[in-house]
């Protein structure tokens, strides 16, 4: 039994140490030529776009548009985490079938209804934000609701259910199992790979395995365990706020979920999940969210519980309307078109607040 | 069992939604709040007539307020004249819609984002439509009768083709005078849609014989004063002027062409105070929505 501290002990050891020998070693005014595959997706803005480039803010005009995938070389002078001048030097295209893929049915929601629907579903089912109206992103943070537009662990554990049910009527629990693994990972490649949606396929996978091998699973011990394993590989997440908030709202969700649930009893069924969740998770991230924006909705809770119920049916509809729609628009449209009562609910809501 | 029945609730809502989105019977004119820069929508039942698209994204805002939320069709989108602050989002418009008819001049701009929108609409499967003095498009009881350019200015150009193709020909005029006027018609009301036109062109279209008495005129040039010329306004007699305009540094709307306008008494919009200006008609009166 000893190794378990020492093997923890170990991983801490390795995360400082990847940490500091991986840390960019330029100063503010220096002069810098990277080339990097874009990591995340770029948030647009009226006439600029901001990437993450080498750890550092870029903002680059608007056009030619950069998507997640590309391959960017910048040039610019580092100051205080920015680069400031930026110039774009070479811009290559994603090649990967998966960020088309991914494009491709970000560009079919858009096709398929109007804003700020397509940006709602595009958002709650791929984490993409790039389209997203600037009006209502301001609504989304101010109630506290932004959370379901990032990519947010909750959909993976939606898809990894979704896949699981569907699945486990076709095929042995083993090979459901492994297919569903398989389908997360690819989920989380087309969501953007951001930190909350590494986070959550890694738990998942965790549990998943365990679930196939016959083990105990162990929540909190699989929570650590990813945060140790995403941390090794991308040392720059530790001040990432997805990373930290995705990480939080989990712990908390785990202490506080069950007790919370069953003090608001008295909730309607249909809004009670949502309102224990967003209470148990906020009791982590309201102070970490108050100290980085100075902001916070004290009716926050509230309107995640009037929304949170319609995002599993929106994402799942998202998802099967995505990779039908790839093959035929129309049926894709139709499929979305029932979504629409409920982003207009999701929105009415949000913007009734904002 | 339980999924089946809340997808059936869905569909009956989704049906109730589309029925209670449906639009009326009169025509919609709403000239767009899109900042600097001109986009007008006409609605009419099924029909939407996009008059240029802003300089940014945020005529797609506009589409999606006018029209019903099943309806991803425009039927014609119409570009005044290849300047970014009326094609600027038309982009996005041909990513998102389904474009029928594209009805512009052939005259070329060098910028990267007018060359990125022609391989958008080549591979949109729209209709072109290169349209001069006297011809008419017509979609359903409404009528867009083109008055300008006409093929006399047009063959005045040294490399002007008859090329049926965008961006065929450059010249070395300025883009404005090329811009595409129409009187959009329904029944008794009339829109005189002018895009950037100045002066020069405004004696010359007179010449035409093709404009007449309004009821509604969209001041060209965002309120410019090589825009709007009192000879135009003694000729259409309009009753309602709407001026699409935003933050500039030109000092648009200039005084002359308000001082122009409240001189004759006309009803004065601009899209930079009132916000988007919707102009109802049922092919006899007018109203303001």
């Amino acid at each position: 039994m000893t190794f378990k501290p020492l093997f923890w002990l170990f991983l801490i050891i390795l995360i400082i140490g990847r940490f500091v020998t991986t840390r960019p070693d330029f100063s503010n005014g220096d002069k810098i030529r990277i080339t990097e595959k874009v990591s995340s997706e770029p948030i647009r803005y009226e006439t600029s776009q901001r990437l993450i480039i080498g750890r550092l803010k870029t903002y680059l005009p608007k056009f030619p548009e950069i998507n997640y995938g590309d391959i960017v070389v910048v040039e610019g002078m580092v100051e205080d985490g920015k680069l400031i001048d930026p110039k774009l030097v070479d811009l290559n295209f994603a090649t990967g079938v998966l960020y088309k893929t991914r494009k491709r049915i970000i560009e079919n929601f858009q096709k398929s209804l109007p804003e700020p629907h397509s940006s709602l579903v595009a958002g709650v089912t791929l984490g993409s934000k790039s389209g997203i109206p600037q009006d209502f992103w301001e609504a989304l943070r101010e109630t506290g609701t932004a959370h379901v537009v990032v990519a947010s662990g909750m959909n993976v554990t939606l898809v990894a259910g979704f896949l699981i049910g569907i699945l486990i009527l076709f095929f042995s629990r083993k090979k459901a199992v492994i297919l569903a693994l398989i389908g997360i990972w690819i989920y989380s490649f087309l969501s953007g790979f951001d930190a909350p949606i590494v986070r959550a396929a890694i738990m998942g996978s965790i549990a998943f395995t365990a679930q196939g091998l016959g083990r105990l699973y162990a929540a909190g011990r699989a929570l650590f365990l990813s945060a140790a394993i995403m941390l090794i590989i991308r040392p720059d997440w530790l001040t990432d706020l997805g990373f930290i908030l995705s990480f939080v709202a989990t712990g908390s969700l785990m202490l506080f979920e069950r007790k919370i649930a069953n003090l608001i009893r008295f909730v309607p069924g249909i809004f009670r999940e949502g309102l224990s969740t967003s209470l148990a998770a906020q009791i982590g991230v309201a102070p970490i969210l108050f100290a980085t924006f100075g902001q916070f909705n004290l009716l926050s809770p509230v309107i995640n519980a009037l929304v949170l119920w319609t995002i599993a049916p929106i994402t799942v509809m998202g998802a099967v309307a995505g990779m039908i729609g790839l093959i035929s628009i129309t049926l894709g449209k139709s499929i979305l078109l029932l979504s629409f009562p409920l982003t207009t609910w999701f929105i009415e809501i949000v913007k009734a607040f904002g | 069992m339980k999924y089946f029945f809340s997808g059936l609730i869905l569909v009956a809502i989704v049906i109730w939604m589309a029925a209670f989105a449906s639009p009326d019977r009169n025509l919609h004119l709403i000239a767009c709040d899109v900042g600097q820069g001109d986009a007008i929508l006409a609605v009419y039942g099924e029909i939407q007539i996009l008059v240029d698209g802003g300089a940014n994204d945020e005529v797609i805002n506009c589409l999606d307020r006018y029209m019903p939320f099943s309806d991803r069709k425009i039927e014609v989108v119409l570009l005044s004249h290849p300047q970014l602050d009326h094609f600027g989002g038309l982009r996005e418009v041909f990513r998102r819609f389904q474009v029928e008819y594209f009805v512009a001049n052939s005259l070329d701009s060098s910028s990267q984002s007018y060359q990125s929108l022609k391989s958008l609409v080549g591979g949109s499967g729209a209709s072109l439509v290169f349209p001069t003095t006297g011809s008419t498009i017509r979609l359903g009881l409404l009528h867009l009768d083109i008055v300008w350019p006409s093929d006399d200015f047009l063959a005045m150009e040294d490399n002007f083709s008859d090329n049926k193709i965008l961006g065929a020909f450059t010249s070395k005029r300025d883009p404005n005078e090329f811009s595409i006027v129409a009187i959009l018609r329904l029944e008794e009301f009339d829109a005189l849609l002018t895009g950037d036109i100045g002066p020069e062109v405004i004696n010359e279209i007179i010449q035409t014989d093709k404009v007449h008495n309004v009821e509604y005129i969209k001041v060209p040039h965002h309120g410019s004063k090589n825009g709007l010329t009192q000879e135009l306004l003694d000729i259409t007699l309009p009753e309602v002027a709407v001026i699409s305009v935003g933050k500039n540094s030109y000092g648009h709307p200039h005084k002359e062409i308000l001082e122009l306008l409240e001189e004759r008494e006309i009803l004065m919009k601009r899209t930079d105070m009132d916000g988007d200006i919707e102009i109802i008609s049922d092919g006899e009166s007018w109203w303001i929505n």
